[in-house]
């Protein structure tokens, strides 16, 4: 059961752009199917060659609102991200921390913006 | 009814005077709409993007749309940007391949929008750009693309348009669509029914605000490409309704 499972993301959505909702609900999916599991993940990002936030926020932020960080931190590593799509990971993990640890935060902090009508 | 197109360039101006043209166009239904551009003195060439946004609501409203007056010089940049073809009016040859030529795209048409870039930013892109930068701006105008997709509800589609200036390392590229807008978008997820469009295009920059349904996170596309532009000393202006 400990066996690391890796999921090659171009070849589980059949292109090397990862740019939509549905492929990147895709990965969610499978990912969450393993974790149920037990077992440990490793994405592979080998071969993509496009790589937006749309997608990560779907495929691995997602992941933030059904397991602990901690769990995720144990279970879960990524390969074949440059420096810059790595730093761009970073950014959505942290979103996704902050919007499950909150949802609503930002939207109560613009309830008192104020308005102008047109 | 004759509707007078002005001047446009990318700024501030050139996009009221395309909302006044679509204000003006806003009550036709069945008619013949003749864009004049008598009264233009020039047009730049990514503008048509948002051009089109009035274009394609006149032909939505079943109106017969044609183009007049075009003077000789703006005409040999809307064939050459290709344009003209959507009045059925042949393309120029782009010698310099200066040009990201006009597209209507479908909302979900991301892997074609992915061939656009491929085909038109090769070789034309701006010299000094490593190929990390070339990445990132790729991934910014993907970011905007998916963004106008996923938000506007556009049926008509989504609209691009880009122009190299290689004198000046500069590219202008616009992405425009005939959806809902980003304050009617605002106003539905917040329930701030009196948000004014600057406010509700604010909401939309910061990290983490997405209206976006489904318990999913989200809200990081504008702000990424907020940052990279500032980082890059590029200019980023988003026009929507009455907010610029």
């Amino acid at each position: 059961m400990d066996k690391t499972i890796t999921i090659k993301v171009a070849d589980l959505i059949g292109s090397p752009l990862c740019i939509s909702v549905e492929d990147g609900q895709k990965v969610f999916h499978k990912i969450e199917v393993l974790f149920k599991e037990g077992r440990n993940v490793m994405i592979s990002f080998d071969r993509v060659s496009m790589l937006i936030s749309l997608f990560l926020n779907v495929a691995i932020g997602q992941l933030y609102g059904s397991f602990s960080e901690d769990d995720i931190r144990a279970k879960l590593k990524v390969e074949g991200l440059s420096g810059d799509d790595m730093e761009l990971l970073k950014r959505v993990v942290d979103n996704a921390k902050r919007y499950y640890a909150n949802p609503k935060q930002y939207d109560a902090a613009w309830m008192d913006a104020e308005n102008e009508d047109e | 009814m004759k509707l007078n197109v002005d001047t446009i360039r990318s700024d501030c101006n050139g996009f009221s005077s395309i909302a006044n043209l679509a204000e003006d166009a806003s009550k036709l239904w069945l008619a013949d709409a003749e864009l004049d551009f008598t009264e233009c003195v020039f047009f730049e060439a990514n503008m048509v993007a948002p051009l089109y946004v009035v274009i394609a609501k006149l032909r939505d409203e079943l109106n017969d749309v044609t183009i007049h007056n075009v003077p000789a010089a703006i005409e040999r940049i809307l064939k050459r940007n290709e344009f003209l073809t959507v009045f059925n009016m042949e393309v120029l040859r782009d010698i310099n391949q200066t040009t990201l030529p006009f597209k209507i795209f479908k909302p979900h048409a991301g892997e074609q929008f992915n061939d656009y870039l491929d085909t038109y930013m090769r070789g034309r892109g701006i010299p000094s750009m490593s190929v990390a930068l070339t990445k990132r701006f790729r991934q910014s105008l993907f970011e905007l693309f998916l963004n106008a997709a996923i938000h506007s509800e556009s049926t008509s589609g989504i609209f691009v348009c880009g122009q190299f200036f290689p004198h000046k390392h500069r590219l202008d590229f616009t992405i425009a669509d005939a959806g809902l807008g980003i304050r009617e978008n605002v106003r539905r997820y917040t329930g701030q029914e009196k948000m004014s469009s600057c406010a509700a295009i604010e909401w939309a920059l910061s990290e983490g605000n997405t209206t976006k349904t489904g318990n999913q996170p989200g809200g990081l596309g504008l702000k990424l490409i907020k940052d990279f532009i500032r980082m890059n000393q590029g200019k980023l202006q988003i026009v929507s309704r009455f907010g610029y």
